[in-house]
């Protein structure tokens, strides 16, 4: 049973009026999420489940302890707080506590969607059948989830905060493979609002990329010129805006470090069309109404027009800094200064480069220079003349996401479309343009379809 | 792989901080740790299951299971002489599963009780038959034989680490900060230690009925040395990783000697030489190389992967069903044995969440690949007689599907040491530590860093070397796998949090090996290429 509003007031009053400790947080959050998989053209594992968490934090001379549960009578839950300030005596004190936050004021957010939370298992069952149907159609061996995700939490500390929000989520990811095993294609989507996925595209575009990928070439791995579709942005930034910690920048272990312990804060290290920010109150990506844990989200900008405008500060670095905490990130959206340009744009814009669809098992290789691995998965495409001519196998590539954003690399920016990582499997989402770039670092073959 | 729910908190911004902290103490010190366990020891398992299991039979199952699990988890984070958290959580709960007319259902609830095991039941065979109506392939399971546990087995340890005081952990933590920070240039030392233990009880309509009791520990360390004069850093991480031991495995490996070692392993690394790509011949150590088995043997292994039923997430395997007994996999030295009943191993059990004993099988014998990791569906659909039980799910709330065994390397039958594995290398590097790793989405092309990496030339170990990753095509790699350390030089590493499935679930997981030689290593300068 999802909370509603009422139910989180009561139940976060109540654990706090257990509360014997100086300060404390008290958190719960309730979830119904149910998925449908399948694969090799048949369906897997389906289910539900049903769920709830309560969680405390406290700190009894500035020393702290958490407990959390998922048993919510009234014996559990006051055992769980008991157990949070008995660990919380027996902790050294926490040199960086801070007061909770007393009652903020917050701007409600709107990612909740009541069609997405009733989403029936039937529902669930026909949306895939057509999926597997337009897979048999076009004589493809289809793999995927479907998912439905409806949760609802609430906070509460002892300084007097309280807010409530809701959030939904729905995304179906779809791999479609040739029955010869020599062409592969993928194409995932969320929403938080049902009626606003495209299932049908979903399948379309999936089973497309898997019949143009039949028959690759081999081609010798090097620098070349790229277009990334959205997808494979995500797969590369969906979180990006989660990565301009202070903290490490100024303690000199970030890429937005600079000599002798300063940042690249102010500095245009990215092409100077590109912007980044985060803003709760975006209708495609709707964020949370609150940023680290209370304070009210804002919309921040990150990077503007190519200039690192802003690296975020906990309230903990920012007391320390005498700066003011950071009201964000809550989400990442990433644009260009003009209304942005298509995929078809792009390629007829290349005489000569590649177009990849998705990334694979990116994983960090050097943290100085944002250094990652990874692998084209699902689609590469040989560009001549304006025209895609090929598809291609895969690389492994070792490149640095700040200098493929860096002033001169970047020579085309998408519009910007709401899509998810898909090692997150559609569970993360953000608003990411497709980018054509100059040069992209690929160091040898995978012969993987 | 990483979990998809953080991920969804994230984006949907429901990001309540506590919801989401693994941390912990002494439950004999604890009076409301005490109750806890009470509210959870009053639940009559074999009553709820009943209940589940005539359900499910009276509306039609053919097979249907009910595992009513409680976890804990306990943690404590540091940083140089701070402890920056220390909690716990617990999570109680069943789920169950049904086939019917040759689909599955799965539901599962928080609530413990005769009427919300009722209600989950119905509700898991509703979505069996919904599914039914559209299945196009009927799941069938091969039989297992039926097994009743008179007592809860327990994994192997010696001192259960929720009978250990939170000081003593503390103590612990701040000692290996200290012995890292005594090397002059060490800038930062953050350390952790996790501990789970799962209570899991199973029952299915086969009349199976199991109960276990397992505990994993997870010390670990990274030390950082920042050089701001030139704006550069570099980390040095813990080479000991997690065991399915209790709190004496924190006592017994040399973590503080270890992590002193790492304080002068991460300043050494701001001076060291970057590698020159190239060729080199490797010699892997243990600390290392489980990983690298991990990737490259053991996912390929996974029956699943093979027939397409991970092809929309971790992807398919190079390696198909008509290669098993024929594909040379590596050189004839090469053995790798599953085994779920390995002690320390972190996948070790007695039975799997399909209610099949534990096991120990080879995968690849004298470098052919003679076999799979299976579950009782897939042996089904391949045509076998019974699974090697490898069933698993990270949670009551989480779908029962095939997982890895321990996956590990067979020590040479010599009693090989390092030092003459090294020997007979010319022009190689000596790697330690699991560093930086990616793998293509069928297993062929990998990429691993590591911690650190020496220099061996003629013979000798030499000086430090930085930037340094290999590349390689996973069955060359192991055909270029020319000699192996002995008996003596065997240890276990591991993964505590290995990711697959969707939706995503974790795995805790061990690979056993030696250090072992390989000739001709594509080595490449990982600063060199960030284009």
């Amino acid at each position: 049973m999802l909370l509603t509003e009422k139910d989180a007031k009561a139940i976060t009053e109540r654990v706090m009026s257990f509360v014997k400790a100086d300060d404390a947080i008290v958190n719960v959050s309730s979830e119904n999420y149910a998925h449908q998989r399948f694969a090799a053209n048949a369906f897997t594992t389906g289910g539900k489940r049903e769920g709830m968490n309560v969680g405390v934090t406290v700190w009894v001379d500035k020393k702290r302890g958490a407990s959390s549960t998922t048993e919510t009578d009234e014996s559990a839950l006051r055992a769980t707080v008991e157990q949070a300030e008995q660990l919380a005596r027996l902790s050294p004190v926490d040199r960086e506590y801070l007061p909770t936050l007393s009652q903020q004021t917050y701007k409600p957010a709107s990612g909740f969607s009541e069609a997405t939370a009733n989403v029936t298992t039937a529902e669930r069952a026909r949306v895939v059948d057509d999926v597997l149907k337009a897979c048999e159609r076009a004589n493809v061996t289809g793999a995927g989830l479907y998912q439905t995700q409806a949760a609802a939490g609430a906070s509460r500390t002892k300084n007097g905060n309280f807010y409530f929000e809701r959030a939904s989520l729905v995304s179906l990811g779809l791999t479609a493979r040739t029955r010869e095993g020599d062409g592969s294609g993928y194409f995932l989507r969320n929403h938080y609002d049902v009626r606003r996925l495209d299932a049908a595209r979903v399948a379309r575009e999936a089973i497309q990329k898997g019949l143009n990928s039949r028959n690759p070439r081999t081609i010798d791995p090097g620098v070349y010129p790229v277009i990334l579709e959205p997808q494979a942005v995500a797969d590369l930034l969906s979180f990006f805006a989660f990565s301009f910690d202070a903290r490490s920048a100024e303690e000199g272990r970030s890429p937005f470090s600079a000599i002798g312990g300063k940042t690249k804060m102010g500095e245009k290290i990215f092409d100077e069309r590109l912007n980044v920010y985060s803003d709760p109150q975006n209708a495609e990506l709707p964020g949370s109404q609150s940023a680290q844990g209370g304070l009210p989200s804002q919309k921040i900008y990150l990077v503007r027009n190519g200039v690192l405008e802003n690296l975020t500060y906990s309230r903990f670095w920012a007391s320390q800094k005498g700066v003011q905490p950071t009201a964000g990130p809550v989400n990442n959206i990433m644009e260009g200064a003009s209304g942005g340009a298509s995929v078809d744009e792009m390629i007829r814009a290349t005489p000569r480069g590649l177009l990849l669809s998705r990334f694979w098992y990116i994983r960090s290789v050097d943290p100085r220079t944002a250094l990652v691995t990874g692998l084209t998965r699902d689609g590469v495409w040989f560009i001549e003349n304006g025209r895609i001519s090929y598809p291609v196998r895969n690389f492994r590539f070792n490149q640095s996401v700040i200098q493929m954003l860096a002033p001169g690399n970047v020579e085309m920016i998408g519009r910007p479309e709401r899509v998810g990582s898909s090692e997150a499997q559609g569970s993360s989402a953000a608003l990411l343009p497709a980018l054509k770039l100059k040069a992209f670092n690929f160091t040898s073959q995978s012969e993987a379809v | 792989m990483t979990t998809s729910r953080r991920d969804f908190l994230r984006t949907s911004g429901l990001t309540l901080g506590a919801l989401s902290c693994a941390n912990a103490l002494p439950s004999w010190m604890i009076e409301a740790e005490a109750r806890l366990d009470a509210a959870a020891a009053s639940v009559n398992k074999p009553e709820l299951a009943q209940i589940a299991l005539s359900t499910a039979r009276k509306l039609g199952a053919t097979y249907a299971d009910i595992r009513i699990n409680r976890y804990r988890n306990e943690g404590i984070s540091t940083r140089e002489r701070q402890v920056q958290s220390v909690g716990r959580s617990g999570s109680f709960g069943f789920g169950v599963r049904a086939l019917v007319n040759g689909a599955w259902g799965f539901a599962a609830s928080r609530n413990v009780t005769p009427e919300e095991v009722r209600r989950i039941m119905t509700d898991a065979i509703e979505t069996a038959r919904a599914n039914a109506r559209y299945q196009r392939r009927k799941v069938t399971l091969v039989p297992a034989p039926k097994v009743v546990t008179t007592t809860t087995w327990r994994s192997s340890f010696e001192r259960d680490p929720f009978d250990v005081g939170l000081e003593e952990k503390i103590r612990f933590l701040l000692a290996l900060n200290e012995a890292a920070l005594k090397t002059k240039g060490v800038s930062f030392v953050n350390s952790s230690m996790q501990f789970v233990n799962e209570e899991k009880f199973y029952a299915s309509t086969d009349g199976s009925q199991v109960e276990q009791y397992i505990i994993r520990s997870y010390p670990n360390f990274n030390v950082t040395a920042v050089d701001q004069t030139r704006g550069d850093f570099q980390t040095r991480a813990a080479f000991g990783g997690p065991q399915q031991l209790g709190y004496e495995y924190l006592q017994n490996y040399p973590w503080l000697q270890e992590a002193e070692q790492a304080g002068r392993d991460a300043v050494e690394k701001l001076s060291a030489r970057p590698v020159e790509a190239g060729k080199y011949d490797l010699v892997l150590d243990p600390s290392h190389l489980w990983l690298t088995i991990h990737e490259s043997v053991g996912h390929p292994t996974e029956l699943d992967r093979a027939l397409g039923w991970e092809a929309n997430y971790a992807g398919t395997s190079f390696l198909t069903p008509d290669k098993t007994g024929k594909f040379q996999f590596g050189s004839k030295i090469v053995n790798f044995i599953a085994d779920r009943t390995q002690k320390g191993g972190l996948a070790t059990v007695a039975y799997d969440d399909d209610g099949v004993k534990a096991q120990r099988w080879h995968l690849v014998r004298d470098g052919l690949f003679v076999d799979w990791q299976t579950t009782r569906d897939l042996a089904a659909v391949t045509g076998r007689k019974e699974s090697n039980g490898c069933a698993h799910a990270d949670s009551w709330g989480s779908v029962v599907f095939p997982r890895m065994p321990n996956v590990s390397l067979e020590p040479s039958k010599e009693n090989t040491t390092l030092d003459e594995l090294i020997a007979d290398v010319k022009n190689g590097i000596l790697i330690y530590g699991n560093g930086s790793y990616s793998i293509d989405q069928q297993r062929y092309n990998f990429q691993f860093g590591g911690q650190t990496f020496r220099e061996i030339k003629n013979g000798k170990v030499g000086p430090m070397l930085r930037d340094v990753a290999y590349q390689a095509r996973t069955p060359d790699f192991w055909g270029a796998c020319d000699a192996l350390g002995g008996g003596a030089t065997y240890r276990l590493g591991g993964s505590f949090n290995d990711g697959k499935g969707e939706p995503s679930q974790s795995n805790a997981v061990s690979h056993g090996c030696p250090p072992a030689r390989f000739r001709a290593i594509n080595v490449l300068n990982t600063a060199a290429s960030r284009s």
